[in-house]
């Protein structure tokens, strides 16, 4: 028989194939099943948010931060109010500190749940999906009842939070952080041991920590290649100190180790909410600040740990009511650059697992 | 190290060409002139005492009558921050790429090239990154930039 002759050719991947979570085109060079080269595409949701800020007051511009991430808004609407807070030195009153936290690491486990829904669905397992929905929506209710919003919350303002936790939120949410532990033991038992699940992602796609930390890879991606790295934990914001939390790192670095961090990071998130909903103490939800705020003039740059790794914001004031200029560094944004490196020599099926795996969101590339 | 050891350190290397600036949260900070920019990086990256691995952003800004390149610079090792801003002349912008220090430098350059007009010299793929292919109104995030649908809100 004679040896079957091939040749490289170019495949375009999205921008809407279903795998891309939102919209991302990436041109391929394959060779056969196997990627020879990658070229991510990126910008169909460029929204030039960084230009709207220097168009926008500071308080106008925190409803346009829910659409960085909208996954994850609060930790957006937070990293930009912390920014500021800092720059002016307003200090939050304790309770809306609290508030602040469980909001945030609610949202951690909602943004989660969706990350865990649409990795399985991608590598072809349709129930965790289904199953992640459900608790996600017992959050978003816990959300709907503190601000209205399901999504794009502006729940987070200078000072404090816009309003004051309703009296049936605490015992609800303490129902929600009850039955949430077993459920995620539900999770594990659909995928962790699962011989078709350790098949696609034992040993696929690993990202070197010496890349990672090159590429400025940050969160559960670089938590996955054995390095215990948190923010919240190196240099504590808000209140995290007072939380007893473990940081989960990965050794292999796999798709398989960063489906492993993100799974129980969400146990150590419904951890910290449960300690806030015991120790919050009663007070004011937030400090008055004038309706044209204006920071005194100066530079800052100030990161949190997001749910995909580290978000800044680097602001430059002048002294007025408009911002300078905003920088918005997202992690999403860095991470998907180290995508080329780890797709070359894949197969086309594992490029969709490890992408997956990446945890990437497009608003939050494009901004 | 503290922020005073991270000074003496980086100014006794390079008396000349630099300037002490201030940014809350990620100091020390520094003014470097662009034609020591390489030298500075390598010596911030290699440097065993200093050993910043992770470029944690970089920013564009227009002054209106110049350019300016920031880099946020951290290290994972020793837990330290420093913070770099080149000032670039308004005609003809140029800076030489970090791209072989970090290798996040080269998205980071490719948007400020793109949005800015600022020019990286020895990138290793200098193509847009954001705006649609087809795109010919110039730089949207310089200041004076006027595109078709941009409406500037009055200051009040």
């Amino acid at each position: 028989m004679k040896a079957l002759k091939t040749e490289e050719f170019e495949v375009n991947m999205g921008p809407h194939h279903p795998s891309t979570h939102g919209v991302c085109k990436f041109v391929l060079t394959m060779d056969g099943e196997q990627i020879i080269d990658l070229v991510p595409h990126i910008g169909f949701l460029h929204r030039a948010l960084e230009k709207i800020a220097e168009n926008r007051t500071y308080l106008q511009y925190i409803p346009f931060t829910d659409r960085i991430d909208y996954v994850s808004s609060m930790f957006c609407n937070y990293g930009f109010v912390l920014t500021l807070e800092k720059l002016a030195k307003i200090e939050a009153p304790e309770r809306a500190e609290y508030i602040r936290v469980i909001v945030m690491e609610l949202n951690r486990i909602a943004s989660h749940l969706i990350w865990l829904g649409t990795f399985a669905l991608d590598i072809g397992a349709l129930t965790p999906f289904l199953y992640a929905f459900r608790e996600r929506e017992r959050i978003m209710d816990l959300f709907e009842m503190i601000c209205g919003q399901r999504m794009t919350f502006n729940y987070i303002r200078v000072g404090g939070v816009s309003k004051d936790l309703p009296p049936e939120f605490i015992p609800k949410a303490k129902e929600f952080t009850r039955i949430f532990e077993p459920k995620v033991d539900e999770y594990e038992n659909i995928l962790t041991q699962n011989p078709i699940f350790l098949e696609r992602a034992k040993g696929v796609g690993v990202l070197p920590r010496k890349l990672a930390i090159d590429y400025s890879v940050t969160g559960p991606n670089l938590r996955a290649t054995g390095f215990k790295w948190d923010l919240r934990k190196e240099e504590p914001y808000s209140i995290y100190d007072r939380f007893d939390f473990d940081i989960p790192f990965g050794a292999n670095s796999d798709t398989w180790d960063r489906y492993m961090v993100r799974i129980r990071e969400m146990r150590e998130a419904n951890r910290i909410v449960k300690q806030a909903l015991e120790q919050i103490p009663e007070g004011d939800f937030k400090k008055r600040v004038p309706v044209l705020f204006k920071p005194p003039a100066g530079e800052i740059y100030t990161r949190i740990e997001s749910t995909r790794g580290e978000m800044g914001f680097y602001i430059i004031s002048d002294g007025t009511t408009k911002p300078y200029r905003v920088k918005l560094r997202t992690a999403s944004f860095s991470n998907l650059a180290a995508l080329p490196e780890i797709a070359r020599g894949c197969l086309i099926a594992d490029l969709v697992a490890i992408f997956a795996s990446f945890d990437v969101i497009m608003p939050d590339v494009d901004r | 190290m503290n922020e005073e050891e991270i000074k003496k350190v980086f100014t006794e290397k390079f008396p000349e060409k630099i300037e002490e600036k201030e940014v809350f949260d990620f100091s020390p900070a520094f003014q470097v002139d662009k034609s020591i920019i390489l030298d500075v990086c390598k010596f911030l990256k290699e440097s065993e005492a200093l050993c910043f691995d992770l470029l944690s952003c970089m920013v564009g800004v227009d002054r209106e009558d110049s350019f300016e390149v920031i880099y946020c610079l951290f290290s994972f090792d020793k837990k330290h921050k420093l913070t770099l801003k080149v000032p670039l002349p308004r005609e003809n912008p140029e800076i030489e790429s970090v791209t072989p220090m970090w290798k996040a430098a080269n998205w980071h350059e490719r948007e400020i090239a793109e949005l800015f007009g600022i020019k990286f010299l020895n990138h290793p793929d200098p193509r847009g990154i954001l705006l649609p292919e087809d795109w010919d109104e110039g730089y949207p995030m310089r200041r004076n930039w006027q595109g078709k649908d941009f409406i500037k809100r009055p200051d009040k």
